[in-house]
């Protein structure tokens, strides 16, 4: 809301996204091309275009071994049934995606990763946010609390999920315990909401470090003129951070919500293979695991490789949305 | 330059001199599932092999689950790097006959010229792992699974022992529970699906699938959801839900919390004799699977795993396969790796012999699997499973069943749905292997 209102007010907007990080400059130059004076590489700054090829090369070469070549792969697996070893194939058309789409179990997976990505996204920012926020008013020993803030994200997930499936295990977990001492009648493996929130939170302990480094790294950058200007003026710490300071760090905001898209649609398969393994009956399957499983544990290979190939599709489409749609509202600096 | 050339040359010509001396033995490699203490055991059988001649040396490798073994073993095989015998769990069978990479144990043993008698191995066993008369795979740790207990839970409640049936055992896991003798009077094992759906119906004489389980053919279908085996499923919920039966759920494996005297009973594989010997500090026991009331029990099926033999290696190497399964079949082997792990000895001379030793007599829970799987004749319901694709529909099935253990759904249409469920992936199974067994 407030960035809005800032956009209008805040001088040096149309100056391109100079100050922005890099995930964002990178695109802005590329996408946004609406005639500013961008200082992108351009095509003319090569005479030739040997030394581009090759100050490329190496980058196109790990895309193409690691995103290419598998993702030309998937896309041919997805139209084929195979034998896991292979020695039998057949092209079968649309078969695969049209079985996955009539299949109940895809649905209410893709209905688990919704919430699943949700919850973990607003719980992780609103954490960071709370630490980092917090963590810029300590004076004393503040580089001691960031060190333990960002230990978690040291640990391997398949253990942090182990972790937290022991502590919060109803039979034999300490945390479990006490809340079952709380009155809560806490048992993931009979209860999906429970299981949920587990692996929700196992997720966003997990990635709430990512998220809090860069959030202490934009408070810190917010400019202290108009802060102390603000406290001239008598406004609150409170109120200078909603004020000010979150208006401010908006396309750092805007970054990690994307990343924590991504990291929740792509990356929490680990972890949820460490907590619940999907279960109880399928309440924490969310799509990426269901790809993994079905891939891997069950060696369906074309279902999986349908799986993958509508995530990639999802990739783009949330990417392209976002960065056309939502990305320019929140883009200024100062 | 020259002579620096030469000598290292000549270095070189030592080097390998010296590697070929070294690998005068036949090397094969021996890619396995088993951890803890029965991934020692196998070190242990490897080595008294190695040990006992000097023409082949069997290295064993630990490759993670049986999962992640037959993944590993895909992907070596994709890439031509596949190990000489590889272990595979017996839902795997019908993947490893169809996959084309195998050479079937009977084929190869008579090329090696120690043909197998297939009449000296147990039955249930044999006839799991044998299509057409042949043997696919060479049988390794077979299991299956029984009722372990807590004597001291028993007692305390006011019981010798359990029940032989589901109406004497039930109404005795509510008073362990009812008295506060145990808060969890049973614990739902992991691999539920294997000992109380599919050995269920075996031991109470009930099809799970047409075409006698699968065996007659790949157009078969389940019918899991009818009779029986629906009743079974609804016990299990009413135990789940009035919390007699407790499920141990993620970061804890369910042998665990029966071996350290939390719950009272666990229906699992005898295998599970390693785990409850070490760790048990009380009074246990064990008994046959509880059948239902009125039916004369059948034999139990069997699970555990193979051992398979891949394609692409050379004559000598298969010569050093060959008299690795011949020593796995010896009968001092049976029995000394019955003894240590807990599975049940593959053949009718090394159980004559554990007997013999009166073995028996000192472990006598260490013969309830071998009469359980022995027992009786096979009906078409207790002969195996042959099922395409077991893996994913295990999946769908427990998925299915916890759904209403949850809840979810009524138990009547879980099974359905997992029918249906399970029967898609048997059609796809299908339609991959035309005309193949």
């Amino acid at each position: 809301m407030p960035a809005r209102n800032n956009t209008a007010t805040l001088p040096g907007t149309a100056g391109g996204g100079s100050r922005l990080r890099w995930p964002f400059r990178r695109l802005l130059l590329k996408g946004a091309g609406d005639g500013q004076a961008e200082s992108g590489l351009k095509r003319a700054h090569f005479k030739e275009w040997r030394l581009p090829f090759w100050l490329l090369a190496p980058q196109l070469f790990i895309l193409l071994l690691f995103f290419f070549i598998p993702s030309i792969r998937a896309l041919i697996q997805a139209f084929q049934l195979t034998d896991p070893f292979g020695a039998t194939t057949q092209w079968v058309g649309f078969q695969n995606f049209e079985r996955l789409f009539r299949s109940g179990v895809y649905w209410s997976s893709a209905q688990v990763t919704l919430i699943f990505t949700l919850a973990q996204n607003v719980l992780t920012l609103s954490v960071a946010l709370l630490l980092a926020f917090a963590s810029n008013h300590i004076l004393r020993g503040r580089g001691a609390y960031r060190t333990v803030l960002l230990l978690p994200y040291a640990i391997a997930p398949a253990i942090a999920g182990i972790m937290l499936a022991f502590l919060f295990n109803p039979r034999v977990g300490p945390v479990a315990q006490m809340l079952q001492g709380l009155g809560l009648d806490w048992d993931p493996n009979r209860n999906s909401w429970h299981a949920l929130a587990l692996v929700v939170m196992a997720a966003s302990w997990k990635h709430i470090c990512y998220n809090y480094i860069f959030l202490v790294a934009a408070l810190m950058s917010v400019p202290q003129s108009i802060l102390e200007s603000a406290y001239l003026d008598g406004a609150g710490p409170v109120q200078r951070f909603l004020r000010i300071s979150l208006p401010m760090i908006t396309p750092t905001l805007f970054f990690l919500i994307v990343i924590n898209f991504v990291y929740g649609l792509f990356e929490t398969f680990a972890i949820i293979d460490a907590t619940t393994r999907g279960g109880p009956a399928g309440a924490t399957s969310i799509l990426v695991y269901k790809v993994y499983q079905d891939g891997f544990v069950t060696l369906d290979l074309g279902s999986s490789a349908a799986q993958s190939v509508v995530l990639m599709a999802l990739a783009l489409f949330l990417t392209f949305a976002q960065f056309r749609f939502v990305e320019r509202r929140v883009n200024y600096s100062v | 330059m020259r002579p620096f050339y030469g000598a290292l040359a000549g270095a070189g010509a030592l080097l390998l001199a010296g590697l070929n001396s070294a690998q005068a033995a036949t090397e094969i490699e021996f890619w396995h599932a088993m951890s803890g203490a029965l991934g020692e055991r196998v070190d242990d059988l490897v080595k008294k092999f190695n040990d006992s001649q000097k023409d082949y040396v069997v290295k064993a490798i630990a490759k993670g689950n049986y999962d992640e073994v037959l993944n590993g073993t895909i992907a070596a095989y994709r890439a031509k790097r596949q190990p000489e015998i590889v272990q595979s769990n017996e839902r795997s069978f019908l993947t490893m006959v169809n996959s084309g990479a195998i050479v079937p144990t009977a084929e190869l043993m008579e090329q090696q010229g120690r043909p197998v008698d297939a009449s000296k191995f147990i039955a249930p066993v044999v006839s799991y792992y044998t299509i057409g008369g042949k043997l696919q795979a060479m049988p390794f740790n077979s299991s299956t699974p029984i009722l372990f207990y807590n004597r001291d839970h028993f007692k305390a409640a006011g019981f010798d022992k359990p029940g032989a049936t589901w109406q004497e055992l039930e109404p005795q896991l509510d008073a362990i529970k009812a008295k506060g003798v145990s808060k969890c009077a049973m614990v739902l094992p992991g691999d539920y699906e294997w000992s109380f759906l599919e050995n269920y119906s075996a031991v109470n004489d009930i099809p799970y699938a047409t075409k006698r389980n699968g065996m007659d053919g790949l157009d078969t279908s389940f019918v899991f959801n009818k009779g029986k085996l629906v009743g079974q499923v609804e016990r299990m919920k009413r135990l789940v839900s009035s919390n007699v039966m407790q499920l141990a759920g993620q970061g804890i494996i369910p042998i665990q919390l029966f071996t350290s005297g939390e719950c009272s009973t666990i229906i699992a594989s005898t295998a599970s004799h390693a785990a409850v010997v070490a760790a048990a500090k009380f009074d246990w026991s064990a008994a046959e699977l509880p059948y239902e009331q009125g039916v004369t029990p059948r034999n139990s099926v069997i699970g555990g795993a193979a051992l398979w033999t891949l394609k692409g290696h050379t004559p000598e190497k298969y010569k050093a396969v060959a008299a690795f399964y011949d020593f796995l079949a010896k009968t001092d082997t049976q029995v000394w790796w019955h003894q240590a792990t807990g599975y049940v000895p593959v053949t009718t001379a090394a159980y004559e012999a554990a007997k013999a030793q009166g073995y028996y007599q000192k472990n006598p829970t260490r013969e309830i699997a071998v009469v359980q799987l022995m027992r009786g004749t096979p009906s078409d319901n207790s002969l195996g499973f042959r099922i395409g694709n077991s893996n994913q529909i295990n999946v769908g099935i427990m998925e299915e069943v916890s759904a209403a253990f949850l809840g979810k759904k009524p138990v009547q249409q879980a099974l359905d749905d997992a029918v249906s469920r399970g029967n898609e992936v048997l059609r796809r199974y299908e339609q991959l292997n035309a005309g193949k067994k």
